[in-house]
């Protein structure tokens, strides 16, 4: 059997005393789609942070496609293969969506140390760029600066931009927090239509984006994985609905 | 459509979408260049030695607030220690012209060497951040002052290294300040084509991106540590070039050079003028020099009038005079086209 995509061992990450993430053991195998879910605070965005390489985790291993990870940088996992948006959009506001898009393209290869050609003259750049736009319905936009767009196309071009890394792995962070139902379903639309070449990795409060897209669900609570199956069996738990939908 | 607040109508103008920024405005600022570069040529015909001289000083302050204005526009780094680097390639060249009677030919190559080394090690200032970045090329930049006062026997202390000839390599002599004015002027225009072209590069559009967002270039895959050291290398060794420019033009060389206040200054420069351009540097440049050489005549707390016209342009004018004319066209343009 192949390797997990992202494959994570007994990791812990506390801060001071407290243990945001407590001993999570979980693999993801290539090509699926797998959903964190667990109440405020459960340390889903830590365990994320975990694993895109934004925190160093306390205790524990991470790798990616068996290679372990645990000490590599962000950028590195990104050249391995790993793309990520951000719960709170992270844009390049002050740059155009075409130029948002051609730091992307170039981000994992050598063309971005060159200092002596025009960006401009990079056509295979602004061609891809472009396709880049279009698979998230912004081509139309290209030239506009990102601070010029609405809050839900800056979502659409957060995951251009996590695509245009050629990502073998995308961890989505809340992709649709904050949008309107309709900017939501057009999000989880794009979500569910991307190739299954791709593995994919996602935290989402949105039961029906979270169970709609779901091959396997992880529920997290107090830093613990306590359940994991399918969206079926993860609605049946009872353990769950005790934590996370509230029922006594 | 709608009009975005800041201005650029030109901005909406989809036919001239590039993935470089804004066509239109790039055009205006070659005319500009353009008219600049025509009216430098001809000045010496109309200006006295005087304003000559200060039209020099401009260009070589100008260089060296542009090597500033490559990390604070394009990186977001505020670098207060770029008087090193000026400073230890100007003392270099001098000392080696001078006291070791070393030619133009390497005693001025020598002097840029001397600077980039420097930002090689200073380099390291790219490890922090913020208001940390600011404190620690300060703490650098007042290394390099203290050597230069403290160390007299090699630097002159307090005199400094005197006498330094005009530049000369085998038949190519420099004899005159008129000839050094235009020699001057064609290292800037060089130095300002080269340093358009590396702005407007992959390289350099990866600077604008991590002055936009940081953890988003990491998690594209940029090493953005080492993206902003090879900017700060590159930024020091254009402050050497302006060293060397300054040594032989000001013909010596004192602790003053490699001050604080000159850093403070050539920030000053970039801010006033408009940074991440490259016509503000030059401009904010004649503007500081040309107040404080005005304001001094009859003024003695010159450096609180530095001041005050720090905070207007902060207040005012955070774009600087560039960002201030910019400003002023669009809103002009856009009542000419009926707001569109």
């Amino acid at each position: 059997m192949s390797p997990a995509a992202i494959e994570v061992e007994q990791l812990v990450k506390a801060f001071g005393g407290l243990r945001a993430v407590a001993g999570v053991s979980l693999a993801v195998s290539a090509g699926e789609r797998r959903v964190l879910i667990g109440p405020n605070g459960a340390g889903k965005t830590t365990l994320f942070h975990c694993i895109t390489g934004t925190l160093k985790p306390t205790l524990g291993r991470v790798s990616l496609f068996g290679q372990e990870v645990t000490n590599f940088e962000e950028y590195r996992r990104t050249q391995l293969g790993m793309g990520r948006t951000f719960q709170i959009s992270n844009v390049f506001t002050e740059l155009t969506l075409l130029e948002n898009l051609a730091l992307a393209i170039i981000g994992t290869d050598r063309r971005k140390w060159i200092m002596h050609r025009q960006v401009e003259g990079f056509g295979a750049v602004r061609e891809e760029a472009l396709q880049g736009l279009e698979a998230v319905g912004l081509a139309d936009r290209a030239a506009e600066t990102a601070q010029h767009i609405s809050y839900g196309e800056r979502r659409q071009l957060e995951l251009a931009l996590a695509l245009r890394s050629n990502p073998r792995v995308l961890l989505l962070d809340e992709p649709c927090a904050g949008l309107s139902p309709s900017e939501r379903q057009s999000i989880s639309k794009m979500i569910a239509a991307l190739p299954r070449t791709l593995t994919v990795l996602m935290i989402e409060h949105d039961m029906d984006v979270a169970l709609g897209l779901a091959d396997r669900v992880t529920v997290l609570h107090r830093g613990d994985v306590i359940m994991e199956g399918t969206p079926d069996e993860v609605q049946a738990d009872p353990k769950v609905r005790e934590v996370y939908f509230g029922h006594a | 459509m709608h009009i975005p607040a800041c201005g650029h109508a030109e901005l909406l103008d989809t036919s001239t979408a590039g993935i470089g920024r804004i066509r239109v405005i790039e055009r205006n600022q070659i005319v500009v260049a353009v008219v600049a570069l025509a009216v430098a040529l001809a000045l010496p015909h109309y200006a006295g030695p005087f304003w000559m001289g200060l039209v020099t000083q401009m260009f070589i302050f100008g260089l060296l607030a542009l090597s500033v204005d490559l990390l604070l526009g394009h990186t977001g780094l505020f670098s207060l220690c770029h008087a090193s680097f000026f400073a230890v390639a100007a003392y270099t060249t001098a000392i080696l012209q001078v006291r070791y009677g070393v030619s133009t030919a390497i005693a001025a190559p020598a002097g840029v060497i001397a600077g980039t080394l420097l930002a090689l090690v200073f380099g390291i200032a790219v490890r922090t951040r913020g208001v940390y970045f600011i404190l620690i090329t300060i703490a650098l930049g007042f290394i390099v002052w203290g050597v230069a006062y403290r160390w007299s026997s090699f630097t002159g202390g307090d005199n400094g290294v005197t006498n330094v000839p005009f530049p000369s390599v085998g038949s190519f002599a420099i004899t005159s300040h008129l000839q050094y004015y235009y020699f001057v002027l064609a290292v800037v225009v060089f130095c300002a084509i080269g340093y358009r072209v590396l702005v407007n590069s992959p390289f350099g559009l990866g600077l604008r991106g991590i002055k936009a967002s940081e953890t988003r270039m990491r998690s594209l895959g940029y090493r953005t540590g080492l993206h902003l050291y090879v900017a700060f290398v590159l930024s020091g060794a254009l402050a050497s070039l302006a060293g060397v420019l300054y040594v032989y033009y000001n013909r010596f060389v004192n602790p003053v050079t490699g001050s604080f206040q000159i850093s403070v200054e050539a920030a000053l420069m970039a801010i006033v003028g408009g940074t991440g351009t490259i016509v503000g540097p030059f401009i904010g440049s004649g503007i500081v020099l040309g107040l404080r050489n005005w304001v001094s005549s009859f003024f003695e707390l010159h450096a609180a009038v530095m001041g005050a016209v720090f905070i207007a342009t902060v207040l005012w004018a955070p774009g600087g005079l560039v960002g201030l004319a910019r400003r002023f066209r669009a809103r002009t343009s856009g009542i000419g086209k009926g707001n569109e």
